[in-house]
């Protein structure tokens, strides 16, 4: 069990230095669109004052350009913050599609990425009880593949599916045939055994099939190693 | 002089484009590696403008393409990092790279070095 411990540890260590840092490139690149549209602005200032003709619909162009790009900085942040909150419990109930949801976007941040579409057969999420932030680590590792395999003008499809009341499909399915080179890895093969997930590479040469527990037992077991480490901790501070 | 501008921001190389016209220097955008090879099979330009880091093709990858297509052209790197990677600092030792966001003026005192040198 101290070996899941030091696995999510060491793992989710280098996974958010990864999003971290392509998070602050798309900030970057929104503030590089800010900081050009504000230099529009002097340049036309700068040229009003000599006397020369000043378009509205230039000055329209920009101050619209800069809203826009201050709202996709705005959402840039709200997921920042939302993947910060991931480590805040290390086992918990979460809403999958939620953080699928999620995990898309921060993996869109990657210059390589597919576009994504995200198909939900549910009328209401299950919850599941995981540790969210090696979840997320599973489909940021997952979504890397498929857009390997599909190219930044490719396409991928998500599926959220399931006939039992055990758990869920999760599909991850291209148009074009899915060419997963090297997968899975020793890393992603410890990441599905630690949460008790199963897969199913070999369903179709287009999808890939990943099966999440509601709960699994693996999961129940870090749960309460981690409630006892927790109340070892407290009695040794009392 | 003829400047290409490559960088799969659009709206950043629109921007840059504007300034750059308004400052007497007409350059042409495209938003992929791709569209690129097929603007520089089609026209000569004198510097490239290139993001490091766009979707399928990178910047120095797109440079070696687009070296064989027009031998003369000359290349200034813009990342959008904070810094570029050993490999990447290697293959551009002999071009300029700026770091996102730009500053117009060094740009153009770029552009004119290279193409003075040429």
């Amino acid at each position: 069990m101290n070996d899941a411990m030091n696995f999510i540890n060491l793992e989710g260590l280098k996974f958010f230095g990864k999003v971290n840092a392509s998070i602050s490139h798309e900030l970057k690149n929104i503030l590089a669109i800010i900081s050009e549209t504000a230099g529009l602005l002097n340049d036309l200032t700068d040229l009003a004052k000599q006397g020369k003709d000043l378009k509205l619909s230039l000055l329209e162009g920009c101050s619209e350009s800069i809203a826009e790009d201050i709202q996709r900085g705005f959402t840039t942040i709200k997921q920042m913050n939302r993947f910060a909150h991931s480590v805040d419990a290390p086992i918990k109930e979460i809403d999958l599609l939620e953080t699928l949801e999620l995990t898309v976007k921060l993996s869109g941040f990657l210059s390589f990425a597919s576009k994504v579409q995200i198909k939900n057969s549910y009328k209401e999420t299950k919850s599941i009880l995981t540790c969210p932030f090696l979840l997320q680590n599973l489909i940021y590792q997952i979504l890397i593949f498929t857009y390997e395999s599909a190219g930044p003008d490719g396409e991928i499809h998500i599926r959220l599916n399931s006939q039992k009341n055990d758990g869920t499909h999760l599909i991850f399915s291209s148009p074009t045939q899915l060419i997963l080179k090297g997968f899975p890895t020793q890393k992603i093969r410890k990441t599905i055994d630690v949460l008790g997930i199963r897969l199913n590479i070999n369903a179709s040469p287009h999808e890939l099939d990943i099966w999440i527990p509601y709960v699994s037992n693996k999961i129940l077991i870090l749960a309460k190693k981690l409630q006892m480490d927790s109340y070892t901790e407290n009695d040794e501070k009392d | 002089m003829k400047v290409i501008l490559v960088d799969d921001e659009q709206k950043f190389i629109n921007m840059l484009a504007k300034r750059l016209a308004l400052r007497g220097i007409q350059a042409d955008v495209v938003f992929s590696g791709e569209d690129a090879v097929k603007k520089i099979t089609n026209s000569t330009y004198d510097v490239a403008v290139l993001d490091i880091k766009m979707p399928g093709i990178s910047g120095i990858q797109l440079k070696r393409k687009l070296s064989t297509l027009n031998p003369g052209l000359k290349f200034i790197f813009v990342t959008g990092h904070g810094a570029v990677s050993k490999s990447d600092e290697d293959l551009i030792e002999k071009d300029f790279y700026l770091s996102k966001p730009l500053d117009i003026e060094t740009l153009i005192q770029r552009i004119k070095e290279l193409t003075k040198a040429g």
